[in-house]
């Protein structure tokens, strides 16, 4: 799929500026670029959370699929929150499962902690089948034996569902492991983007040079 | 002061007619003014704590005025309109359990909207940037909203029920604490001791620490409840 090219400013500070983009479906894009860069925004503006400053939206006729940052746990059980996206308990079973979350099921979701509040969101979004899942920063939370579990699912059901997810991530090993291809961010532009190992290993940009280096890859 | 406590027991125990009829009549008055201002002040906190609309500040400044309002204030100002020669006198309802209702509403819905207002305000945000991004629709939206507000609507309701049970002003002036019609018991309690009656007095008194008492107990335990 293809979003139009847009930007957004806040006040008279214009935040991001970006060209067509295309997302593959049943790929895996991530997002990387510094703090302030653009990217949460950028994901606000593809899931219609925030307009763009041409007051149209970016994608038409597409089922989007957005997880922020800091997902909200309503005042139910875990698994009633992950039902309300959905009405199939033995997926919401499965995927409480795959992330160990099974055991807390009955439990309130204001009870958890900020990790396992961060699985049950991913196991609530995952619910329903979107044509683009947007993920901002979804494992950020997570301890490592989560965060692969989590990764391992979001690369299953994109390829099963054939859906375009973008996963925005400050980590660059994070897009290395699941991403299939990569957008560099920069000030809210667009710096670079191709398949993961081209952008990471050889980058042709020397913004992109300085911010992988900055991370020491 | 010990004797006066015991003689208050012994009316409370002896079930007085007098004091019964007051405790009816506060009963009354409380329960439906904090109700109606509960059915009107829920949706109205929740709409201005969620919603964003042309004057919805200047509604905020007016509602936080009126929390502050002095009850005698809102009593003078009914006293007006329904008095003899005020615009309403052709409903004769001065002096009447419902004007005392009214009145009672009328200062109490504005606490109500206060507490929803702020809770919603703080919660709405984080929710809807969830709920939308799930793709939920409005209604669903509210469903969940309100579903969050369960703890503050007690809270709420708890402030409202205490502000009624507790309020004098309006009601003395637009009851006019008639024994056996409008008499409650903040003003039953004003009434006996400006006559030197301390014991019937000091029986209010006490009923109505105990029933704020209970009311609190009962309302913490539904909170505690809620919370969870």
């Amino acid at each position: 799929m293809k979003t139009k090219s847009f930007s957004k400013t806040y006040g008279k500070r214009r935040v991001l500026e970006l060209p067509e983009l295309e997302l593959p479906e049943g790929q895996i894009t991530a997002v990387i670029g510094p703090n302030g860069s653009g990217k949460s925004t950028f994901a606000k503006v593809l899931a219609g959370i925030e307009q763009p400053d041409e007051k149209k939206p970016i994608l038409s006729g597409v089922s989007v699929g957005y997880l922020p940052q800091k997902s909200f746990p309503f005042r139910m059980t875990t698994e009633k929150n992950i039902l309300t996206n959905g009405t199939d308990h033995t997926r919401a079973a499965e995927l409480m499962k795959i992330l160990s979350i099974d055991a807390l099921a009955k439990q309130s979701a204001k009870k958890l902690s900020g990790g396992e509040t961060a699985r049950m969101a991913l196991c609530r979004i995952l619910m329903s089948r979107y044509d683009l899942l947007i993920l901002d920063e979804p494992t950020t939370a997570m301890d490592m034996e989560s965060t692969l579990a989590a990764e391992q699912l979001i690369r299953e059901t994109s390829h099963e569902t054939d859906c375009a997810a973008l996963l925005i991530t400050h980590s660059i090993s994070q897009a290395r492991r699941i991403a299939d291809r990569v957008l560099v961010l920069q000030r809210g532009e667009l710096v670079e983007q191709g398949a993961t190992e081209a952008v990471l290993s050889a980058p042709s940009k020397e913004e992109t040079r300085r911010f992988l280096d900055f991370y020491g890859l | 002061m010990s004797t006066s406590i015991q003689k208050a027991i012994e009316l409370i125990l002896s079930a007085d007619p007098e004091l019964l009829n007051i405790l009816s009549t506060t009963a009354k008055v409380c329960l439906t003014s904090s109700i109606l201002a509960l059915i009107i002040g829920v949706p109205l906190g929740i709409l201005f704590g969620a919603e964003r609309f042309p004057g919805r500040r200047v509604l905020l400044v007016l509602n936080r005025t009126l929390i502050g309002m002095p009850p005698v204030v809102c009593g003078l100002l009914f006293y007006m309109l329904f008095s003899g020669v005020g615009p309403f006198r052709h409903l004769k309802l001065l002096f009447t359990v419902k004007l005392m209702i009214i009145a009672q509403v009328v200062l109490i819905t504005p606490i109500i909207i206060g507490v929803m207002e702020t809770f919603v305000a703080d919660t709405a945000p984080a929710l809807r940037e969830t709920t939308r991004g799930l793709g939920f629709g409005r209604m669903k939206e509210y469903r969940l909203l309100v579903n969050e507000c369960l703890y503050s609507i007690f809270s709420a309701y708890l402030l409202s029920f205490a502000r009624a049970i507790a309020e004098v002003g309006a009601v003395a002036m637009v009851g006019g604490a008639i024994a056996w019609k409008t008499n409650v018991m903040t003003t039953a309690i004003m009434m006996y001791t400006n006559r030197g009656s301390f014991t019937l007095g000091i029986a209010l008194g006490l009923i109505l620490l105990t029933l704020s008492l209970l009311v609190n107990v009962v309302l913490s335990l539904m909170q505690g409840r809620l919370s969870r």
